[in-house]
């Protein structure tokens, strides 16, 4: 939801620096494409069915790769696919599927804390818009000239201006992945009694979640 | 991926399992029959289109040779399932020569067998002292209604007709005792008639010609 | 105007083969798996060795009832067959098949990662298919259909991105072009650890494990009838003949060929998809299924080191040349 938002009001703010009042046919569409993005997003929070609830996360994240194709960021696009749709969200109907999430609403799919999720999520959703627009205000995409997101660029740039950031971030996958292992192992060694299948499942979600 | 052990009809087996086998051989044998089987000729007959070929004692239905029922009830008895219905009545018969006895004679008035209840045991056949139960080939008698299985005894007749010869005898077999004895009473009446116009088959009176012999498929089928 | 007729003959050419080629492959499967077991195969359907029975089949689904289950996710449920069949009309439309600028549906910069991920996409209607359907068969099905495509993905992923470093692109049409003939050698190990992967994403023999019918029915697709099944059916001949060519695209060169690269090539792609496709079929005549513990095993302790070992070559034999 964050990242939607955000996504729209970046738009709303490029748009605003050229002119509200000639939008260009891919502004429309980002912005179109924007509103139905925050509104699966929405969904997604509030539905009481648990795998619409993954179901409409896909919509969310698909429009969220649109959003990343107007911007001419392809690699990021099918990126995103790739890995959110085709992994994060397959995990999701996975670990969903384990347990007895029944076809229709879940009647304790509501969380007492609502307001308080609210609090946060509005928050964070703040803070993101605030330094997204205050870092990117003058910004802007060329999208008719030579593409500022196709792999090539997008390569040049992580390798040779990011690369700090790129292998910290490795780093911190592997330390993820390593603890993974070493937690569900032991967790193994200390439940022998209990039945096999259930301190696997957690252990087997963080690995695979530390793997991509 | 384990590979398949090696096969036990061939000789070769138990040196293949000492010497060391390339990893994925037995992946690759697979892979190796499937591909000769494709390219030889497949073994589908196709049924419709082309009629199989039967062996001779195939069970597929039971013909009768009434001409040789005497309604001894023997087949109906013995049946274990009970599909057999026989009917018929008395006649008599005049004497033969003036003055003799009169005799009576069965005479069949029906012979019904329900191949929806027949269980193929041939039991019936095997019983029959006078050779008028045969096994036929013929298997083509599905009925939509099953109440239609239940053959009468002019289709059982008709069925006869699909009965194949028996197999011919080993050379130098001993002469099958019906043809002996049909041979040694044409002998006789040849003797008995001087004038040799009517050479007679050594068969011959065993049954008319046109149909098929009742004794020699009950050889066959022994 | 004309670019207009342009992109509409195209989609059509794509529309077209999507539509064929997988009847094709499905028939192709009917004669060869039955000669392969010393059978006919179908022989009556269109008079000539049963060619029509595929549409036979066809006309039958169409002519079945779509059941709905009442217990099923209703919505779901209708539209998992969709989300299975369109990853795989989006994936042919990237797939170069001759060296000229017209002969793909349309270029896309980040081929094989569009590829790759349209087609986690689509096991994505497996899925829906296995938890909307109410039944614990199709449950079944669906959790061993996202186990299997976690593991397998990975490997794909690596050997794909082997032969991206080999051409030093990641456009399909670019892979291409960069292709020489000692790339064959060089690739064989990515080669195959993509092609088996791709077959496990396929959940096609010896990896059906997700639609075992001998012991969870049909998986996924067991609550369905008529038409959507054979959507689903579709997409299984479908994701072939994109695996195929994927494979001939990336690792078998494409178009290239001994002679004809250039008026011809579009005919050496299709041989090689053809070739491949046979391979695929005759894969599953050979082989008995793997159980679900041997499908993991093989995709972890097998192809993710191979496609590592892959890449580690792929990157030593490229600096050493450069």
């Amino acid at each position: 939801m964050t990242p939607a938002s955000a996504a729209l009001t970046t738009a709303t703010a490029a748009a605003g620096t050229h002119g509200f009042l000639s939008p260009t046919g891919v502004e429309i569409a980002f912005l179109l494409v924007g509103i139905a993005t925050f509104g699966a997003a929405l969904v997604t929070v509030t539905t009481k069915q648990l795998v619409h609830a993954a179901l409409w996360l896909v919509a969310t994240l698909g429009g969220l790769a649109v959003e990343y194709l107007l911007l001419t960021a392809e690699f990021i696009a099918w990126v995103q696919v790739l890995i959110y749709v085709g992994s994060v969200v397959v995990l999701l109907l996975f670990g969903l599927m384990l347990t007895k999430a029944p076809i229709g609403p879940s009647p304790d799919a509501d969380s007492g804390n609502r307001w308080a999720a609210l609090t946060v999520a509005v928050a964070a959703a703040g803070a993101l818009v605030w330094v997204v627009v205050d870092a990117f205000r003058t910004t802007w995409i060329d999208l008719s000239g030579p593409a500022s997101g196709s792999t090539k660029v997008t390569g040049a740039s992580l390798f040779r201006y990011w690369v700090l950031p790129f292998e910290a971030l490795s780093v911190l996958l592997l330390t993820a992945l390593v603890g993974a292992i070493v937690l569900s192992r032991k967790a193994k060694a200390d439940t022998t009694p209990t039945p096999a299948g259930t301190p696997t499942v957690p252990g087997s979600r963080r690995e695979k979640e530390g793997a991509r | 991926m384990s590979r398949p052990s090696p096969d036990p009809r061939h000789p070769s087996a138990p040196a293949e399992r000492t010497r060391k086998s390339i990893p994925g051989s037995g992946l690759a044998k697979g892979l190796a029959v499937t591909l000769r089987t494709m390219t030889k000729k497949s073994v589908t007959e196709q049924y419709p289109d082309t009629q199989p070929a039967l062996p001779p004692r195939s069970r597929g239905v039971i013909g009768l040779f009434e001409e040789n029922c005497t309604v001894c009830m023997l087949c109906a008895r013995e049946c274990p399932d009970w599909c057999i219905y026989i009917d018929s009545h008395k006649e008599t018969v005049p004497p033969a020569t003036p003055g003799g006895r009169e005799r009576s004679r069965n005479v069949l008035d029906r012979f019904a067998i329900d191949f929806s209840l027949c269980m193929y045991c041939g039991i019936c056949i095997e019983v029959c002292p006078f050779d008028a139960l045969f096994w036929s080939p013929e298997f083509e008698y599905a009925e939509t209604d099953i109440r239609d299985l239940t053959h009468e005894r002019d289709k059982l007749r008709e069925w006869m007709w699909t009965v194949p010869a028996p197999p011919a005898l080993d050379a130098g077999a001993e002469e099958p005792k019906e043809i002996a004895a049909a041979r040694k009473t044409a002998e006789k009446l040849a003797a008995a008639q001087p004038n040799p116009t009517d050479p007679t088959d050594p068969t011959g009176p065993t049954g008319p010609a046109s149909s098929p012999d009742p004794t020699d498929p009950r050889k066959g089928e022994s | 105007m004309n670019g207009a007729l342009d992109v509409a003959l195209r989609l059509l050419a794509v529309f077209v083969v999507f539509l064929t080629f997988p009847l094709i492959v499905g028939q192709t499967e009917h004669k060869v798996m039955a000669h392969m077991q010393g059978r006919l195969g179908p022989m009556y359907a269109g008079g000539f060795h049963g060619w029509a029975q595929l549409i036979a089949d066809g006309v039958k689904f169409a002519q079945k009832e779509d059941v709905v289950p009442t217990g099923a996710d209703r919505r779901i449920f209708q539209l998992a067959p969709a989300v299975a069949l369109l990853p795989y009309l989006l994936v042919l439309l990237v797939i170069p098949i001759g060296p000229s600028e017209g002969a793909v549906g349309q270029a896309v910069d980040a081929g094989i990662f569009f590829v790759l991920a349209v087609m986690g996409v689509g096991v994505l209607g497996s899925l829906m298919a296995g938890w909307a359907s109410a039944n614990k068969f199709s449950l079944l099905g669906g959790l061993r259909t996202a186990a299997q495509l976690l593991a397998y993905e990975l490997p794909m992923l690596l050997a794909a991105a082997s032969v991206a470093m080999a051409a030093g692109t990641v456009s399909l049409p670019g892979i291409t072009a960069a292709f020489e003939w000692w790339w064959l050698p060089w690739q064989i190990i990515g080669a195959l650890v993509f092609f088996v992967a791709g077959l496990a994403e396929l959940q096609r023999p010896p990896f059906d494990m997700p639609v075992a019918d001998s012991e969870i029915i049909f998986g996924a697709y067991t609550e369905y009838t008529g038409l959507r099944f054979a959507l689903f059916l579709l997409a299984e001949y479908a994701g072939i003949i994109v695996l195929c060519g994927l494979t001939t695209v990336l690792f078998l060169g494409g178009w290239h060929g001994p002679w004809g690269a250039v008026g011809l090539g579009w005919l050496w792609t299709l041989v090689k998809t053809a070739l491949l496709a046979f391979v695929v079929i005759w894969l599953r005549v050979t082989y008995p299924r793997l159980r679900e513990d041997q499908l993991q095993k093989l995709s972890w302790t097998v192809l993710v080191p191979l496609a590592l070992v892959q890449i580690a070559l792929t990157g030593i034999v490229k600096v050493m040349i450069s």
